[in-house]
C-alpha cells in the first residue's frame, strides 16, 4: 500500500538565469534543444517516467525562473521536494559563486526534515561551448565545492550535445528515492464512526 | 472548510485550512488505497472546498493551491488507474460534475480532463476546449486564476504540438495555441480586475497582491515560447498580435507594462529582431503612465547581447533597419512624455548607445548621434540630483570605451565631452579615473598635441579645481590616487616626432601650471621625466640643420623645465623642486650646457638657502647637493670654485656637529673627479678631512663634558676611512703618516671609551686594509708601507 506512495519523486532544478536548467529539462524530457534564450517565468514541471532496475518512477521535475523578477508568488513549490538540482554555466563564474547562495535559499524555504543529509546534485553546464576554451569553473574546483558541502554528486553536462544528461537524471532519481523522509504517519483528529465502512473494491462506481 | 468570524490572522487560516486539508487528504488516500472512486472523489471534493477561502493573500492561498496540486496529483494517478481497470473515462468525467460547489468541480474536471486526454478517446483539442471555456464559472479573480493556472499546469504536456503524441489530423499546434491564447486572455481578464475591486483606499494592498500573482499569467507566454510549433511565422502572424491586442485592450498599467516585459524575455531575440514594428507599434498605443522606457531599455539590452554573441546575425540587424526604427520609437516616446523622469532618459540613450556600438560599430556617427539626443534631453533640466541617473550617464560614457578599447576613438565623439558636462565633480573624477584606466590598460599612445588637448579636457576633473565646489573635500587617499594616476598616464602621451613631442608638453605644463597648487607635487614630476627623455631623444647639435633656432632644442626644453619647476615652491613643494632643479643640472651636464646646468644649481642653492630650514632635511639636501656636484663635468674653473664654496659653506654651518663632520668631509669627493684631471687638488681633499677631524674632535669634547660619552669615536673612523680611500688614489698629500697618526688617535680614543659598534667597525676597517696589503701589485705595496 505504501509503495504505492512512492511512485513520485518531486526534484526542484535552481540556478542563476541562462545556466540551463530549462534546456536540461527539456532535453531529459522531451530530447530537443534550442540555442535560443527564452526566460522562464515563475516554475513549472515536466514529468517523465525513469525506469531503474525493475523499477518505474514517476520523475515530477520542477524548472524555475533564474531571474528574480519571474519569482513572485514564491516558493511553496519546493514543498516536498525529494531532491535538489544545482546547476551552474561552467563558463560563467559568477554563475558558480552563487550556488552557495541556491543551496542555502532552499534550504531555508523548503525547510527538508533532515537538512543535513537532503540529497543534492551539482550540475555543470554548457561544457560544449567553444570547444571548451571559454571555461572558468574548472571540474576539480566544482568537485571541491561538491565534497565540502557533503559530498554532492557531480556532473559535467551539455544540454545541447546531451551530453550526460540521462546519467544525471539516472543519480538524481536514485537520490530522490533515498530521500526517505521520516514522516509522522498522519492520524485524523476525530475518527467519524458514521464514516467507518469500507467499501467492496469492485472496479469504478460508474 | 475555514470557519467564519475568525479574526485577522491570516497564519491562522492557514493553518486551520491546511489542517482541515490533511485530515480530508487523508481519507481521500484511504479511499484510494481501497479503490474506492466514489468516496475518494468525496473526500477529495471536500478537501479541494478549503481553495474557496477569501481570506488568505496570494502568498497564502498559493500554500494551500500546493497541497492541493500534490494531492490531486495522487488522485490524477488513481484515475488512471481505474481507467486501466475499466472504468470509462468519458463517464468519470462525467462523475466528477456532481461535486456539489463550483470549485472543487472545477478542479475535479481538469484532473479527469488531463487522464481524458491521456487516454486517447477524444481529440486532445475538444477536451482542452471544454476545460478552458468550464473554467468561466469561476469569475473571482484569485481563485479564477489559480484554477486557470492549475489548468495551464497539468495540461502542458498534452498540447498537440509538433511532434507530440497527442497531434493528430484533428489536432494540431494552432489549436495548442488558441488553447494558451485563451486562457491567457481570461487571465489576463481576472488579473485586471483586481484593480478596481474594493475602496480606494486599499488600493495599494490590492497592487501589492497583483504583483504577486502577476506570473501566473505571464506564464502563459512562456508556455507559447516553448511550443516547437510557435515558429517565426506563427509568433509573427499569431501570437504576437493577439497577446498585444490583449495588452492594449486592458488598459490596465501594471499589466501591460509586466506583460512587455515577459514578451521581450521569454521569445527569442530573432523573433524579435523580425517583429520590432509589430512591438514597437504597440508602444504608442499602451497607457501614458506605463514605464515604456524602461521596456525600450530592456529590449535594446537583450538584442545589444544577441549581436555582441552573434556577430554572424548583424546582417539582418541591418536588413530589418534595426538601429532607425529603434531610434525613432525612442524619439516619439521621448516627444509624448513632457515629465520624462531623467533616469529613464538616460537609461533609454545608454540602452540604445551600447546597441549601437553592438551593431554599428563601425558607424561612430551613429553613436555620436545618439549622445546628441541624450544631450537634448538633459538640457534644460539643471543639475542632475538622482544618483542613479548620474551613475547612469557614468555607464553611457563607458561604453565607447569598453567597446573599441580605444580613446582614440572615443574622442572622435564629438558630443562626449558635452554629455560629460552634465556630470557632478565628484562623477567627473570617477569618468575620468575610467578614462586613465581605459589608457593603461589597453596601453594606448596619444600622439598629437590636438588629441592629448582632448583627453585633458574629458579628464579635467582631475585636473582642475575649477569645478569643484567650496567646502568639498575629497579623501586624502582618494586624492593621491587620482593624481598618481594622471602622472602614469603622463607616459602614454607620446610622438616620436620631437616636435610633436613638445608641443604635447606644452599642452600638459598650460593645463598643470592653472590646474590648481595641490595637483602640481604629483603631475609636474612625472611631466619633467617625460621632458628629461625628450631631451635625450634630440639629434646631436651638429645633426641638426637647424642648430639652436630649430624649434625643438635642448635649450628650449631646459627653459621649459624651469618654468614648471619654479611653479613648485609656492605649492608649497620646495623639497621636489629642489630634488628636480638638480636632477636638470645632471641633465644639463649631460648636454654639455655649462649656463644651464649652473643656473639650475644657483636655483637649488637657493631653495636651500630659503626653504629647507629643518635640520634633518638640510643633511639630505646636502648629501644631494654634494652627491650631484660631484658629478659635474662641464663647470669651468669659476664657477665650479663658487658652487663647491658654497656647499662647503653649507656643510660647516649644519646644526649638529657629527652632521657637519659627515657633509665637510663628504665636501672632500668634490675635489678630486676620477676621470676628470683638472677637477684633482690634493690639497683642498686634505683640507676638508682635516676640518672635518678638528670638527669630530670638538664635538667628542662635548658630549664628554656633557655626559661623559663619546660617539664621536665612530666619527674617526669614518674620517680614517676616507683617508685610506684618497691615499689608494696614490694622492701626494695624504701620507703614510697621516694615515698612521689616525689610526693611534682612535686607538688613544678607544681606550678611553667602551662602544662596541665603533670597535668592530675598527676592527674591520683594519681587517679591510690588511686585505688590501694581500691584493699585491701597486695597491698591495701602498698599504705595506702603513704600520698598523
Amino acid at each position: 500500500m505504501s509503495s504505492r506512495r512512492r511512485v513520485l519523486l518531486k526534484v526542484i532544478i535552481l540556478g542563476d538565469s541562462g545556466v540551463g536548467k530549462t534546456s536540461l529539462m527539456n532535453q531529459f524530457v522531451n530530447r530537443k534543444f534550442s540555442n535560443q534564450y527564452k526566460a522562464t517565468i515563475g516554475a513549472d514541471f515536466l514529468t517523465k517516467e525513469v525506469q531503474i532496475d525493475d523499477r518505474i518512477f514517476t520523475l515530477q521535475i520542477w524548472d524555475t525562473a533564474g531571474q528574480e523578477r519571474f519569482q513572485s508568488l514564491g516558493v511553496a513549490f519546493y514543498r516536498g521536494a525529494d531532491c535538489c538540482v544545482l546547476v551552474n554555466d561552467v563558463n560563467v563564474m559568477k554563475s558558480f559563486e552563487n550556488l552557495n547562495n541556491w543551496r542555502e535559499e532552499f534550504l531555508i524555504q523548503a525547510s527538508p526534515s533532515d537538512p543535513e543529509n537532503f540529497p543534492f546534485v551539482l550540475l555543470g553546464n554548457k561544457t560544449d561551448v567553444d570547444g571548451g576554451k571559454s571555461r572558468v569553473v574548472s571540474e576539480k574546483k566544482a568537485k571541491a565545492w561538491c565534497a565540502s558541502k557533503g559530498n554532492i554528486p557531480y556532473f559535467e553536462t551539455s544540454a545541447k550535445e546531451g551530453f550526460n544528461v540521462d546519467a544525471a537524471f539516472e543519480c538524481i532519481t536514485k537520490n530522490a528515492f533515498k530521500n526517505e523522509p521520516e514522516e509522522e504517519p498522519y492520524m485524523p483528529d476525530t475518527i467519524d464512526v458514521a464514516r467507518g465502512q469500507q467499501q467492496r473494491s469492485t472496479g469504478c462506481e460508474c | 472548510m475555514i470557519a467564519d468570524g475568525a479574526g485577522e490572522d491570516e497564519e491562522k487560516w492557514l493553518a486551520a485550512g491546511a489542517a482541515a486539508f490533511k485530515q480530508n487528504a487523508f481519507y481521500m488516500q484511504r479511499a484510494i488505497d481501497s479503490n474506492n472512486l466514489k468516496d475518494a472523489l468525496k473526500y477529495s471534493a471536500q478537501m479541494l472546498s478549503e481553495l474557496r477561502t477569501s481570506k488568505l493573500s496570494p502568498h497564502k492561498y498559493y500554500d494551500l493551491y500546493m497541497r492541493a496540486f500534490d494531492e490531486l496529483r495522487k488522485l490524477e494517478i488513481f484515475f488512471m488507474e481505474e481507467t486501466r481497470r475499466g472504468c470509462s473515462v468519458i463517464e468519470l468525467y462525467e462523475l466528477v460534475q456532481h461535486a456539489g460547489n463550483i470549485l472543487p468541480r472545477l478542479y475535479l474536471l481538469c484532473t479527469a480532463g488531463s487522464v481524458y486526454i491521456r487516454t486517447k478517446e477524444a481529440p486532445a483539442k475538444e477536451i482542452l476546449k471544454d476545460l478552458v471555456e468550464m473554467c468561466r464559472g469561476i469569475q473571482h479573480p484569485l481563485r479564477g486564476l489559480f484554477l486557470r493556472s492549475y489548468l495551464a499546469q497539468i495540461s502542458r504536456d498534452k498540447l498537440p504540438d509538433i511532434g507530440s503524441e497527442y497531434e493528430g489530423d484533428a489536432d494540431t499546434v494552432t489549436d495548442a495555441v488558441e488553447f494558451v491564447l485563451l486562457n491567457f486572455t481570461e487571465m489576463n481578464k481576472l488579473w485586471v480586475r483586481m484593480q478596481h475591486q474594493g475602496p480606494a483606499r486599499e488600493k495599494e494592498k490590492r497592487e501589492k497582491e497583483r504583483s504577486e500573482l502577476r506570473d501566473l499569467v505571464g506564464k502563459n507566454l512562456h508556455v507559447l515560447s516553448q511550443l516547437e510549433g510557435v515558429d517565426l511565422e506563427m509568433y509573427r502572424d499569431t501570437v504576437l498580435p493577439r497577446v498585444l491586442e490583449q495588452i492594449v485592450n486592458c488598459r490596465d498599467e501594471i499589466a501591460q507594462y509586466y506583460l512587455m516585459d515577459c514578451i521581450i524575455q521569454v521569445f527569442p531575440d530573432e523573433y524579435h529582431l523580425q517583429t520590432l514594428d509589430i512591438l514597437l507599434g504597440a508602444c504608442p498605443q499602451l497607457q501614458p503612465s506605463v514605464d515604456i522606457m524602461t521596456v525600450l531599455s530592456r529590449l535594446m539590452e537583450r538584442l545589444s547581447s544577441y549581436a555582441a554573441l552573434n556577430t554572424e546575425v548583424l546582417p539582418y540587424f541591418l536588413q530589418v533597419e534595426a538601429f532607425s526604427k529603434l531610434n525613432n520609437a525612442i524619439g516619439k516616446v521621448i516627444e509624448a512624455q513632457e515629465d520624462m523622469p531623467i533616469l529613464s532618459a538616460v537609461t533609454l540613450y545608454s540602452s540604445l548607445l551600447k546597441f549601437t556600438l553592438h551593431v554599428h560599430p563601425d558607424r561612430l556617427d551613429y553613436a555620436d548621434q545618439v549622445l546628441g539626443s541624450c544631450i537634448k534631453q538633459l538640457s534644460g533640466k539643471g543639475k542632475i540630483h538622482d544618483t542613479r541617473a548620474t551613475k547612469e550617464l557614468v555607464t553611457l560614457l563607458s561604453a565607447p570605451l569598453e567597446k573599441y578599447n580605444d580613446v582614440v576613438i572615443a574622442l572622435k565623439l564629438t558630443n562626449y565631452p558635452l554629455v560629460l558636462e552634465y556630470l557632478d565633480s565628484e562623477n567627473k573624477r570617477v569618468m575620468a579615473t575610467v578614462i586613465i584606466r581605459s589608457v593603461m590598460n589597453n596601453k594606448t599612445i596619444i600622439a598629437t598635441a590636438e588629441k592629448v588637448e582632448a583627453l585633458l579636457e574629458l579628464i579635467k576633473g582631475l585636473i582642475s579645481d575649477l569645478d569643484e565646489p567650496q567646502g568639498l573635500e575629497v579623501d586624502e587617499d582618494d586624492f593621491k590616487e587620482e593624481q598618481n594616476s594622471v602622472a602614469r598616464l603622463i607616459q602614454m602621451l607620446y610622438s616620436d616626432d620631437p616636435e610633436e613631442m613638445f608641443k604635447i608638453i606644452s599642452v600638459l605644463k598650460k593645463h598643470f601650471l592653472t590646474g590648481g597648487p595641490k595637483r602640481l607635487k604629483f603631475t609636474i614630476p612625472a611631466l619633467v621625466v617625460s621632458a628629461l627623455k625628450l631631451i635625450r631623444r634630440l639629434p646631436e647639435e651638429g645633426d641638426n640643420p637647424f642648430g639652436k633656432e630649430a624649434s625643438v632644442s635642448a635649450t628650449k626644453i631646459f627653459q621649459f623645465l624651469n618654468q614648471i619647476i619654479e611653479a613648485l615652491p609656492s605649492a608649497p613643494s620646495p623639497d621636489l623642486a629642489f630634488r628636480l632643479y638638480l636632477q636638470c643640472a645632471e641633465a644639463a651636464n649631460k648636454c654639455d650646457e655649462e649656463p644651464i646646468a649652473y643656473e639650475f644649481f644657483t636655483q637649488a642653492y637657493i631653495l636651500y638657502e630659503e626653504e629647507i630650514s629643518d635640520s634633518k632635511a638640510q643633511v639630505t639636501a646636502l648629501q644631494l647637493i654634494i652627491g650631484t656636484l660631484q658629478r659635474m663635468h662641464v663647470f669651468g674653473v669659476e664657477n665650479r670654485d663658487t658652487l663647491t664654496h658654497k656647499a662647503t659653506g653649507y656643510s660647516a654651518k649644519l646644526l649638529k656637529k657629527p652632521d657637519q663632520c659627515r657633509a665637510v668631509y663628504a665636501c672632500s669627493h668634490l675635489f678630486w673627479l676620477e676621470d676628470h684631471e683638472t677637477i684633482q687638488d690634493g690639497e683642498r681633499v686634505l683640507r676638508c678631512l682635516k676640518r672635518a677631524l678638528k670638527i669630530a674632535n670638538s664635538a667628542q669634547q662635548m658630549t664628554s663634558s656633557a655626559r661623559g660619552s663619546t660617539g664621536s669615536v665612530t666619527l674617526f673612523i669614518e674620517i680614517l676611512n676616507k683617508y685610506l680611500y684618497f691615499f689608494e688614489k696614490g694622492i701626494p698629500q695624504i701620507t703614510v703618516e697621516s694615515v698612521e697618526s689616525m689610526i693611534q688617535l682612535i686607538r688613544n680614543e678607544e681606550s678611553l671609551t667602551s662602544d662596541p659598534s665603533a670597535e668592530s667597525f675598527f676592527a674591520s676597517t683594519l681587517r679591510f686594509m690588511e686585505f688590501q696589503k694581500q691584493k699585491g701589485g701597486a695597491i698591495g705595496d701602498r698599504y705595506e708601507q702603513i704600520k698598523v
